[in-house]
């Protein structure tokens, strides 16, 4: 059993097997809380959890897994190339809708903390919340949180992201593919990004683009607090 | 282009923006400057879209599938969220609603108003 779980194939069969697992069951009961990223690693979790497995015999195989990260969002630049017309034809209200999403997802992630009582270097951990990874990390080192914290709360937003967009996109009847792709990457980065992607190419395009955008607005401003 | 070769091109341009990434006096990821590159290959017509087309719809179309381990990721930080689960989940979420909501409206709004302006020119 210890031989098994050390081999990097271990992570990748129980990832690809939890994920057709999840759209299975994503298929059976068409609710956009079933879905399949958020059933695998629940599964995942679970698998790990009950053999006891360590989870650092996982990410043997999970990270080469993740490595495709990188390449996933990079080419991304081949769907923005796709949507060129709409990119130049929207800048403006592209980055307003970047930049005024970045000051709402910040100061709200503080106030609010604040407001459930959660200790200060909490509520300053929460603050990047809405940014990919590598960027919130610094954000998070640079106004002295906890950046596991951080860390934890980024993955945490980008799965209610991908979860929920589609519903929030209903609720807020959002019509227009160009808003619907800005708001998932500025609120939940590259993780709703990956939801964006399968609702449209244009969606997809243009949450990738606020990835980016809504990053670097991030930095700028926790400069500034 | 072949497959491998695709794979090659995608992967190679991923490396120099890992590398940008370091030298950067900013944090920024690699992989966001790797798509500005790419993006710009593009731009200059030194990569047609065919040349990265198959290698590029696989990655895109499975996305949600290589985040799995880092969803896995968090049990490693559980002991340090664990004390205010609750509460830190329900601002995540209040905020993440939040935030979507307030910048979809800004653009469909700031594309209106634009869009106005537009026709009272014409």
């Amino acid at each position: 059993m210890n031989e098994l779980t050390s081999s990097p194939l271990f992570g990748i069969v129980l990832c690809i097997f939890t994920f057709e697992l999840g759209i299975y069951i994503n298929k059976k009961v068409k609710t956009p809380i079933a879905n399949p990223l958020l059933i695998a690693i629940a599964f995942v979790i679970v698998i790990l959890k009950a053999f006891h497995i360590p989870l650092d015999k996982f990410n043997v195989g999970g990270d080469i897994i993740a490595m495709f990260l990188g390449p996933a969002t990079a080419v991304l630049a081949l769907s923005i190339y796709n949507q060129i017309d709409i990119l130049k034809k929207n800048f403006i209200p592209i980055f307003i809708g970047c930049l005024v999403g970045a000051i709402t997802s910040m100061t709200s992630s503080y106030l609010l903390s604040k407001a459930f009582r959660l200790d200060e270097v909490i509520a300053r951990s929460m603050i990047p919340k809405s940014v990919t990874t590598p960027i919130a990390m610094e954000v998070s080192k640079s106004l002295s949180g906890i950046v596991p914290v951080t860390v934890a709360v980024v993955i945490v937003t980008g799965i209610i992201g991908c979860v929920f967009s589609p519903l929030l996109i209903k609720l807020f009847r959002i019509k227009d593919p160009v808003a619907k792709g800005v708001a998932i990457g500025a609120s939940s980065h590259a993780l709703g990004t990956s939801k964006a992607i399968e609702l449209g190419e244009i969606e997809g395009a243009m949450s990738g683009i606020a990835i980016g955008i809504s990053g670097l607005i991030t930095v700028f401003l926790s400069m500034l607090i | 282009m072949k497959l491998m070769l695709q794979i090659g091109v995608i992967f190679l341009i991923c490396l120099v923006g890992e590398g940008i990434s370091s030298i950067l006096p900013i944090a920024f990821p690699g992989s966001v400057i790797a798509m500005i590159l790419l993006f710009i290959l593009l731009l200059t017509k030194v990569l047609r879209p065919d040349h990265i087309k198959e290698k590029s719809d696989f990655l895109a179309k499975n996305m949600a599938f290589f985040f799995i381990p880092a969803g896995v990721s968090i049990i490693k930080y559980y002991d340090v969220i664990s004390k205010s689960i609750l509460p830190l989940l329900i601002v995540c979420i209040i905020t993440t609603i939040l935030t979507f909501a307030v910048t979809a409206y800004t653009v469909t709004f700031i594309m209106r108003f634009l869009q106005k302006g537009e026709t009272n020119n014409e």
